[in-house]
């Protein structure tokens, strides 16, 4: 049986906003291999970089707050994102799963 | 996304309906997608895989397109019989899992809104409560009290509707004993081994919290089985 799982960021994204604040949502819209969270997982940022949720398992999670505080400073509306392996060291933003993902932005108006 | 149309999102979500997310991931736009209800030229093009996404309950871009769908299902119905402590904690753990719960206590002082905030709890004999909840093959019965005079009725139920999931409290002895009253209501065998009994899955906890998460463990295994 199929049965969606609900982590409630929208209804959260919803308080945020009531609260003044900017939010874009990051929605995991493709993957490939193995990774670790499944289509439309999401996370929610602010303009000051609070987040909620997930789209990975931590692995790409600064670098989405990053690209969502960029988008709100830039006033855009949307973007994607691709996520791949990383070969650099474990620091640098990648998937240590050897997964990847796509991520689309975008921000409430 | 339009702040407008997240509220929408959310209001649908609350009624429990079923409906889907699209979005052009070329130009930012999103549209709620409900069947017979008609959409934008944009994505009017790509109906028919739409559908099919909707139909099939996935999630994910139309090939060859840039249209992401993300289908929202309504969530699974579970009934717990018996209003009792560990009912208050299972309603904490399903809240953040698609599960919609129901409960059915005919005891007054168990079902108080007191003990159970915003929840639906229908203070009525099975019999007469399961008249208020339309169930099928996709719900699930958590049965709590072991008193027979009022899990046996919700049991029998259930098995007659064919649930996916029942469970029953009780010690292996007291769940004997229900088997064999099932028996010599009609039950054969096949039914009466699908009960889970003693409920969930071995966890080696015995309080309230921890009886609660070997059942609601239990429960999403039978779910995914399915």
């Amino acid at each position: 049986m199929k049965n969606s799982f609900d982590e409630k960021i929208l209804e959260e994204a919803n308080d945020w906003i009531k609260a003044n604040q900017k939010v874009v949502l990051a929605t995991v819209i493709q993957t490939w291999g193995s990774s670790p969270r499944p289509i439309g997982s999401r996370m929610i940022v602010n303009e000051k970089g609070d987040f909620s949720g997930s789209v990975s398992g931590g692995c790409v999670e600064s670098a989405i707050v990053k690209e969502c505080m960029g988008l709100i400073k830039e006033n855009k509306t949307y973007k994607k994102i691709e996520f791949k392996v990383s070969n650099e060291s474990a620091w640098e933003v990648g998937l240590a799963c050897g997964g990847e993902i796509s991520v689309y932005l975008e921000q409430i108006i | 996304m339009k702040h407008s149309q997240l509220k929408e999102i959310i209001k649908k979500k609350a009624s429990k309906i079923e409906f889907a997310i699209v979005t052009n991931l070329e130009n930012g736009l999103s549209e709620i997608y409900q069947p017979k209800k008609s959409l934008s030229k944009d994505f009017d093009i790509h109906k028919d895989q739409i559908e099919n996404f909707f139909k099939l309950k996935k999630n994910g871009v139309i090939e060859n397109t840039e249209i992401f769908v993300e289908t929202y299902i309504r969530p699974i119905k579970v009934i717990i019989v018996g209003a009792v402590h560990i009912a208050q904690y299972l309603v904490d753990f399903a809240k953040s899992l698609n599960f919609e719960i129901s409960i059915i206590d005919p005891r007054g002082y168990f079902a108080s809104e007191q003990r159970f905030p915003d929840m639906k709890i229908i203070n009525k004999w099975p019999e007469e409560a399961f008249k208020e909840i339309e169930t099928n093959e996709n719900s699930a019965l958590i049965a709590l009290t072991h008193d027979p005079k009022i899990d046996d009725p919700a049991l029998q139920h259930a098995l007659n509707k064919k649930f996916y999931y029942i469970g029953a409290l009780g010690s292996k002895k007291t769940h004997e004993n229900r088997c064999q009253r099932l028996k010599e209501s009609g039950f054969n065998n096949e039914q009466i081994n699908s009960i889970h009994g003693p409920i969930g899955i071995k966890l080696g906890g015995r309080s309230a919290p921890e009886i609660a998460l070997s059942i609601i463990a239990q429960l999403v295994s039978e779910t995914y089985k399915k």
